[in-house]
Protein backbone atom coordinates (compact mmCIF):
# COMPACT_ATOMS: atom_id res chain seq x y z
CA UNK A 1 0.00 0.00 0.00
CA UNK A 2 1.34 3.55 -1.11
CA UNK A 3 1.70 6.34 1.54
CA UNK A 4 -0.87 7.98 -0.36
CA UNK A 5 -3.34 5.30 0.66
CA UNK A 6 -2.34 5.34 3.73
CA UNK A 7 -2.77 8.51 4.01
CA UNK A 8 -6.27 8.93 2.55
CA UNK A 9 -7.54 5.72 4.63
CA UNK A 10 -6.30 7.49 7.73
CA UNK A 11 -7.87 10.85 6.90
CA UNK A 12 -11.07 8.55 5.61
CA UNK A 13 -11.47 7.17 9.33
CA UNK A 14 -10.79 10.19 10.59
CA UNK A 15 -13.84 11.99 9.23
CA UNK A 16 -16.11 8.92 10.13
CA UNK A 17 -14.50 8.99 13.85
CA UNK A 18 -15.43 12.51 13.99
CA UNK A 19 -18.58 12.53 12.25
CA UNK A 20 -21.16 15.19 13.33
CA UNK A 21 -23.49 13.55 16.44
CA UNK A 22 -27.18 14.70 16.38
CA UNK A 23 -27.67 17.16 19.23
CA UNK A 24 -30.03 16.21 22.21
CA UNK A 25 -33.52 15.66 21.07
CA UNK A 26 -35.53 18.69 23.05
CA UNK A 27 -31.98 21.14 22.21
CA UNK A 28 -33.83 23.78 20.73
CA UNK A 29 -36.52 23.76 22.73
CA UNK A 30 -33.84 24.69 25.87
CA UNK A 31 -31.88 26.73 23.69
CA UNK A 32 -35.01 28.87 23.17
CA UNK A 33 -36.25 28.53 26.68
CA UNK A 34 -32.94 30.68 28.00
CA UNK A 35 -34.03 33.28 24.78
CA UNK A 36 -36.53 33.90 26.45
CA UNK A 37 -35.74 34.01 29.97
CA UNK A 38 -32.80 35.88 28.79
CA UNK A 39 -35.14 38.35 27.65
CA UNK A 40 -37.53 38.99 30.72
CA UNK A 41 -34.24 38.91 33.01
CA UNK A 42 -32.79 41.45 31.20
CA UNK A 43 -36.11 43.27 30.77
CA UNK A 44 -36.11 43.09 34.40
CA UNK A 45 -32.68 43.99 34.93
CA UNK A 46 -32.20 47.83 37.21
CA UNK A 47 -30.47 49.27 34.29
CA UNK A 48 -33.27 48.89 32.44
CA UNK A 49 -35.62 49.50 34.57
CA UNK A 50 -33.72 52.85 35.41
CA UNK A 51 -33.84 54.06 32.03
CA UNK A 52 -37.56 52.81 31.49
CA UNK A 53 -38.38 55.31 34.23
CA UNK A 54 -36.36 58.26 33.78
CA UNK A 55 -38.25 61.16 32.73
CA UNK A 56 -36.27 61.22 29.38
CA UNK A 57 -37.50 58.19 28.32
CA UNK A 58 -41.26 59.57 28.37
CA UNK A 59 -41.99 61.75 25.16
CA UNK A 60 -42.58 65.13 24.90
CA UNK A 61 -44.62 66.73 22.76
CA UNK A 62 -43.36 70.73 21.56
CA UNK A 63 -41.48 72.96 24.44
CA UNK A 64 -41.12 76.54 24.97
CA UNK A 65 -43.87 78.72 25.06
CA UNK A 66 -46.54 76.48 23.33
CA UNK A 67 -48.41 74.14 25.39
CA UNK A 68 -46.00 71.45 27.00
CA UNK A 69 -47.82 67.89 26.04
CA UNK A 70 -46.94 65.05 28.33
CA UNK A 71 -47.46 62.01 26.86
CA UNK A 72 -48.82 59.84 29.75
CA UNK A 73 -48.82 56.51 27.89
CA UNK A 74 -45.59 54.35 29.20
CA UNK A 75 -43.24 54.04 26.54
CA UNK A 76 -43.57 50.20 26.96
CA UNK A 77 -46.88 50.39 25.44
CA UNK A 78 -44.98 51.23 22.55
CA UNK A 79 -42.98 48.12 22.56
CA UNK A 80 -43.30 44.62 20.81
CA UNK A 81 -45.74 42.35 22.58
CA UNK A 82 -42.58 39.82 23.80
CA UNK A 83 -41.00 42.77 25.48
CA UNK A 84 -44.48 43.77 27.07
CA UNK A 85 -45.02 40.35 28.20
CA UNK A 86 -41.50 40.62 29.84
CA UNK A 87 -42.48 43.60 31.64
CA UNK A 88 -45.38 42.11 32.79
CA UNK A 89 -43.69 39.29 34.20
CA UNK A 90 -40.89 41.98 35.67
CA UNK A 91 -43.95 43.79 37.40
CA UNK A 92 -45.51 40.65 39.20
CA UNK A 93 -41.57 39.97 39.99
CA UNK A 94 -41.29 43.49 42.06
CA UNK A 95 -45.08 42.86 42.99
CA UNK A 96 -43.85 39.79 45.27
CA UNK A 97 -40.55 41.05 46.00
CA UNK A 98 -42.50 44.42 47.83
CA UNK A 99 -44.89 41.77 49.10
CA UNK A 100 -41.82 39.37 50.61
CA UNK A 101 -40.57 43.03 51.95
CA UNK A 102 -43.55 44.06 53.61
CA UNK A 103 -43.91 40.39 55.25
CA UNK A 104 -39.95 40.84 56.62
CA UNK A 105 -40.73 44.23 57.99
CA UNK A 106 -43.82 43.20 59.84
CA UNK A 107 -42.11 39.97 61.01
CA UNK A 108 -38.90 41.89 62.01
CA UNK A 109 -40.97 44.30 64.62
CA UNK A 110 -43.19 41.19 65.95
CA UNK A 111 -39.73 40.10 66.61
CA UNK A 112 -38.57 43.43 68.40
CA UNK A 113 -41.63 43.72 70.45
CA UNK B 1 -41.16 20.90 11.56
CA UNK B 2 -39.48 17.70 12.08
CA UNK B 3 -35.92 17.62 13.66
CA UNK B 4 -33.55 16.37 10.84
CA UNK B 5 -30.90 13.91 12.09
CA UNK B 6 -27.09 15.00 11.69
CA UNK B 7 -26.57 12.74 8.77
CA UNK B 8 -28.53 14.35 6.65
CA UNK B 9 -27.26 18.11 7.67
CA UNK B 10 -24.25 18.27 5.62
CA UNK B 11 -21.80 21.09 6.14
CA UNK B 12 -23.74 22.39 2.51
CA UNK B 13 -26.42 22.47 4.29
CA UNK B 14 -25.50 25.75 5.79
CA UNK B 15 -26.03 27.08 2.59
CA UNK B 16 -29.52 26.47 2.49
CA UNK B 17 -31.22 28.92 5.25
CA UNK B 18 -33.86 31.27 3.96
CA UNK B 19 -32.23 34.12 2.27
CA UNK B 20 -35.42 36.15 3.04
CA UNK B 21 -35.01 35.67 6.63
CA UNK B 22 -33.17 39.51 7.83
CA UNK B 23 -30.97 38.54 10.21
CA UNK B 24 -31.27 41.37 12.82
CA UNK B 25 -34.95 41.00 13.05
CA UNK B 26 -36.44 37.37 13.14
CA UNK B 27 -39.58 35.83 14.65
CA UNK B 28 -38.79 33.12 17.46
CA UNK B 29 -39.73 30.80 15.03
CA UNK B 30 -37.29 31.57 12.59
CA UNK B 31 -34.67 31.73 15.30
CA UNK B 32 -35.42 28.09 16.20
CA UNK B 33 -35.02 26.99 12.36
CA UNK B 34 -31.48 28.59 12.48
CA UNK B 35 -30.97 26.53 16.20
CA UNK B 36 -32.23 23.80 14.40
CA UNK B 37 -30.17 23.72 11.37
CA UNK B 38 -26.80 24.61 12.81
CA UNK B 39 -27.29 22.71 16.30
CA UNK B 40 -25.55 19.70 15.30
CA UNK B 41 -22.49 21.34 14.34
CA UNK B 42 -22.23 23.09 16.77
CA UNK B 43 -22.74 20.19 19.13
CA UNK B 44 -20.42 18.08 18.05
CA UNK B 45 -17.66 20.14 17.33
CA UNK B 46 -17.77 20.66 21.92
CA UNK B 47 -18.38 16.94 22.02
CA UNK B 48 -15.40 16.48 20.36
CA UNK B 49 -13.03 19.04 21.91
CA UNK B 50 -14.54 18.10 25.11
CA UNK B 51 -15.72 14.29 25.48
CA UNK B 52 -18.61 15.36 27.57
CA UNK B 53 -22.38 15.07 26.60
CA UNK B 54 -23.61 17.76 29.02
CA UNK B 55 -20.69 20.38 28.65
CA UNK B 56 -21.04 20.09 25.20
CA UNK B 57 -24.72 20.88 25.20
CA UNK B 58 -24.35 23.55 27.98
CA UNK B 59 -21.60 24.87 25.93
CA UNK B 60 -23.36 24.77 22.72
CA UNK B 61 -26.58 25.92 24.34
CA UNK B 62 -24.14 29.20 25.60
CA UNK B 63 -23.15 29.47 22.17
CA UNK B 64 -26.98 29.98 20.66
CA UNK B 65 -27.72 32.55 23.03
CA UNK B 66 -24.71 34.36 22.09
CA UNK B 67 -25.68 34.23 19.26
CA UNK B 68 -29.21 35.90 19.34
CA UNK B 69 -27.90 38.67 21.11
CA UNK B 70 -25.13 39.63 18.55
CA UNK B 71 -28.28 38.38 15.38
CA UNK B 72 -28.07 42.31 14.57
CA UNK B 73 -24.39 42.32 13.55
CA UNK B 74 -24.81 39.25 11.41
CA UNK B 75 -24.31 39.70 7.01
CA UNK B 76 -24.71 36.51 5.30
CA UNK B 77 -25.35 33.13 5.95
CA UNK B 78 -21.71 32.49 5.66
CA UNK B 79 -20.86 35.00 8.11
CA UNK B 80 -22.82 33.23 10.36
CA UNK B 81 -21.73 30.07 9.84
CA UNK B 82 -18.57 31.27 10.30
CA UNK B 83 -18.83 33.21 13.40
CA UNK B 84 -20.26 29.91 14.91
CA UNK B 85 -17.60 28.21 14.56
CA UNK B 86 -15.54 30.68 15.26
CA UNK B 87 -17.20 31.53 19.00
CA UNK B 88 -17.45 28.01 19.36
CA UNK B 89 -14.06 26.87 18.90
CA UNK B 90 -12.95 29.85 21.52
CA UNK B 91 -15.48 29.17 23.39
CA UNK B 92 -14.19 25.29 23.98
CA UNK B 93 -10.71 26.58 24.45
CA UNK B 94 -11.96 29.11 27.29
CA UNK B 95 -14.04 25.86 29.02
CA UNK B 96 -11.11 23.39 28.96
CA UNK B 97 -8.85 26.40 30.94
CA UNK B 98 -11.67 27.00 32.99
CA UNK B 99 -12.84 23.90 34.24
CA UNK B 100 -9.03 21.76 33.55
CA UNK B 101 -10.82 18.69 32.51
CA UNK B 102 -9.04 15.33 32.78
CA UNK B 103 -7.12 14.67 29.75
CA UNK B 104 -8.00 10.77 28.01
CA UNK B 105 -4.30 9.03 28.59
CA UNK B 106 -3.19 6.84 25.71
CA UNK B 107 -1.93 4.21 28.51
CA UNK B 108 -5.18 4.08 29.85
CA UNK B 109 -7.39 3.56 26.34
CA UNK B 110 -8.53 0.06 25.98
CA UNK B 111 -7.06 -2.37 23.27
CA UNK B 112 -9.58 -3.07 20.93
CA UNK B 113 -11.18 -6.58 20.80
CA UNK B 114 -10.07 -7.09 17.02
CA UNK B 115 -8.55 -5.93 13.89
CA UNK B 116 -10.28 -3.29 12.71
CA UNK B 117 -10.92 -1.42 9.51
CA UNK B 118 -11.95 2.07 8.43
CA UNK B 119 -15.27 2.09 9.77
CA UNK B 120 -14.39 -0.18 12.81
CA UNK B 121 -16.27 1.11 15.67
CA UNK B 122 -13.16 0.58 17.58
CA UNK B 123 -10.88 2.45 15.75
CA UNK B 124 -13.24 5.34 15.57
CA UNK B 125 -12.84 5.04 19.05
CA UNK B 126 -9.44 4.86 19.23
CA UNK B 127 -9.18 7.49 17.02
CA UNK B 128 -11.56 10.42 18.99
CA UNK B 129 -9.61 9.22 21.88
CA UNK B 130 -6.01 10.10 20.51
CA UNK B 131 -7.51 13.41 19.00
CA UNK B 132 -9.25 14.22 22.47
CA UNK B 133 -5.09 13.97 23.33
CA UNK B 134 -3.86 16.19 21.13
CA UNK B 135 -3.40 19.66 22.69
CA UNK B 136 -6.54 22.31 22.44
CA UNK B 137 -5.15 24.12 19.50
CA UNK B 138 -4.22 20.86 17.37
CA UNK B 139 -7.18 19.60 18.27
CA UNK B 140 -9.22 21.86 17.18
CA UNK B 141 -7.65 22.18 14.17
CA UNK B 142 -8.35 18.44 13.03
CA UNK B 143 -11.78 19.07 14.32
CA UNK B 144 -12.65 21.81 12.26
CA UNK B 145 -10.85 19.59 9.45
CA UNK B 146 -12.45 16.39 9.82
CA UNK B 147 -15.93 17.12 11.29
CA UNK B 148 -16.30 20.35 9.65
CA UNK B 149 -14.31 19.34 5.85
CA UNK B 150 -12.96 23.09 6.33
CA UNK B 151 -9.58 23.72 4.14
CA UNK B 152 -6.90 25.30 6.33
CA UNK B 153 -7.23 28.36 5.05
CA UNK B 154 -10.56 28.88 6.75
CA UNK B 155 -9.05 26.96 9.94
CA UNK B 156 -6.70 29.49 10.22
CA UNK B 157 -9.40 32.10 9.80
CA UNK B 158 -11.41 31.14 12.18
CA UNK B 159 -9.02 30.00 14.53
CA UNK B 160 -7.05 33.35 14.22
CA UNK B 161 -3.57 31.38 13.30
CA UNK B 162 -1.38 31.53 10.31
CA UNK B 163 -1.83 29.21 7.61
CA UNK B 164 1.36 27.60 7.71
CA UNK B 165 0.85 26.55 11.67
CA UNK B 166 -2.43 25.16 10.69
CA UNK B 167 -0.55 23.20 7.93
CA UNK B 168 2.18 22.40 10.56
CA UNK B 169 -0.53 21.00 13.25
CA UNK B 170 -2.46 18.69 10.81
CA UNK B 171 0.53 17.22 9.64
CA UNK B 172 2.00 16.80 13.09
CA UNK B 173 -1.71 15.56 14.41
CA UNK B 174 -1.46 13.30 11.11
CA UNK B 175 1.73 11.54 11.43
CA UNK B 176 1.04 11.23 15.76
CA UNK B 177 -2.31 9.52 15.06
CA UNK B 178 -0.89 7.05 12.31
CA UNK B 179 1.66 6.10 15.11
CA UNK B 180 -0.42 5.52 17.75
CA UNK B 181 -2.79 3.42 15.18
CA UNK B 182 -0.37 1.46 13.84
CA UNK B 183 1.11 0.67 17.14
CA UNK B 184 -1.91 -0.51 18.95
CA UNK B 185 -4.00 -1.66 16.19
CA UNK B 186 -1.73 -3.07 13.33
CA UNK B 187 -0.44 -1.54 9.39
CA UNK B 188 -3.26 -3.86 8.23
CA UNK B 189 -6.15 -1.20 9.24
CA UNK B 190 -5.26 1.58 7.59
Amino acid sequence: MTDMNKQNRLEDALKHALHRQDAPEDFTQRVMARVTAQGIASAASPRFLANRLHPAAYPLGRSGRGRRRHDFRSPLLHRAPRTRSGEAAKQRLMLALRVAGSKLQLAKAKSTR
Amino acid sequence: MAQRTAAEQSPDDFEKVSENVPLNDISAADFAEIVRRHQSAVFSIALHFLADRSAAEELAQDVFLQLHANLATMKSEDHMKFWLRKVTAHRCIDYKRRRKLPQVSLDDAPEPAAPAHSTDPFLARRLRQYVGSLPEKPRLVMILRYQEDMPAEDIAEVLTMPLATVKSHLQRSLAMLREKVTRAIGEVSL
